[in-house]
């Protein structure tokens, strides 16, 4: 017969507790992270209104260049500021750079409202120059 | 004695305890307003661009428009606020080109609208005026590039 100790009472009740509480905050960590890491990839712009508008499509997949243009005319792609000359460059190579020839690119225009229309046109000119027919703004809902 | 613990113990279970649920209740707080994004839902405006030798793989323009006469409006700056010109005439107001615009789509719909903008536009007056074409239903609005 073995005798009784106070030591074994605490082995047959696995406590979950504390498992299922680290558990949880770690889910809530990463969902909170995640959300948190796609806003950032929007930069901060002050966009303008429009009333036609369209919404965003999150399931169309087209390869999307997308051009922050700040309110002094300062170009930012993917964060990085970028010269005219150098953003022509990247949708010259971008657009001929698909997974299939001849997939298409979207450029989408994150321009803010006080951004002056003359470093915006040379963006525009060069899609046509690139043969991108897809340039996008992104714009505010009234 | 023992009879007495176990009423105890019944009475302690009938205690709610809210600790835990406000536990919890703050956690989802906290969660959702980390995750709520305090921005308005931003939405895309499609544009055509075109240039003489630039090739449309989508949207071919018809070749039965191509004749026809376009509008051609311009958007001039002067100094601080912006000025329309459509046809030689000038306005000072979006609401009066509206009018011109939606008479010219009662005309003939669908007329190929070409934006001309000054360097110095602000971007805001520009998307204000290719909206206002949309609204309007001139969907077939370009914008001119000049040569350089």
């Amino acid at each position: 017969m073995r005798a009784p100790n106070h030591l074994d009472r605490g082995t047959p009740g696995f406590n979950m507790t504390p498992m299922i509480d680290v558990v949880f905050l770690l889910i809530i960590f990463f969902l909170v992270s995640s959300h948190l890491a796609r806003q950032e990839v929007e930069m901060e712009l002050n966009l303008p209104d429009a009333q036609t508008g369209q919404d965003a499509d999150p399931t169309d997949l087209t390869r999307r260049l997308v051009v922050n243009v700040l309110p002094e005319g300062g170009i930012v792609v993917g964060g990085q500021p970028l010269a005219p000359d150098a953003l022509s460059d990247m949708i010259a190579y971008e657009s001929g750079r698909g997974r299939t020839p001849g997939e298409p690119l979207e450029v989408r225009i994150r321009t803010d409202r006080e951004a002056p229309y003359r470093t915006v046109e040379p963006i525009m000119r060069a899609c046509a120059r690139a043969g991108v027919w897809r340039v996008t703004f992104a714009v505010v809902g009234d | 004695m023992r009879a007495s613990y176990r009423h105890a113990e019944r009475r302690s279970d009938l205690v709610v305890s809210m600790t835990p649920m406000i536990d919890v209740i703050f956690l989802l707080l906290v969660f959702f307003v980390c995750t709520a994004s305090f921005r308005p839902p931003e939405q895309i405006l499609p544009t055509q661009v075109s240039l003489p030798g630039s090739e449309p793989t989508e949207t071919p323009p018809d070749e039965e428009f191509e004749d026809l006469d376009d509008l051609v409006v311009k958007v001039l700056w002067r100094q601080t606020r912006p000025v329309w010109e459509l046809n030689g005439r000038q306005y000072a107001s979006l609401g009066e080109v509206r009018t011109v615009l939606e008479a010219a789509q009662r005309v003939q719909p669908g007329l190929p609208v070409i934006l001309n903008v000054e360097p110095a536009v602000p971007m805001h007056h520009v998307i204000d005026l290719y909206d206002l074409c949309r609204l309007v239903g001139l969907d077939r609005v370009q914008f001119a590039a000049s040569a350089s």
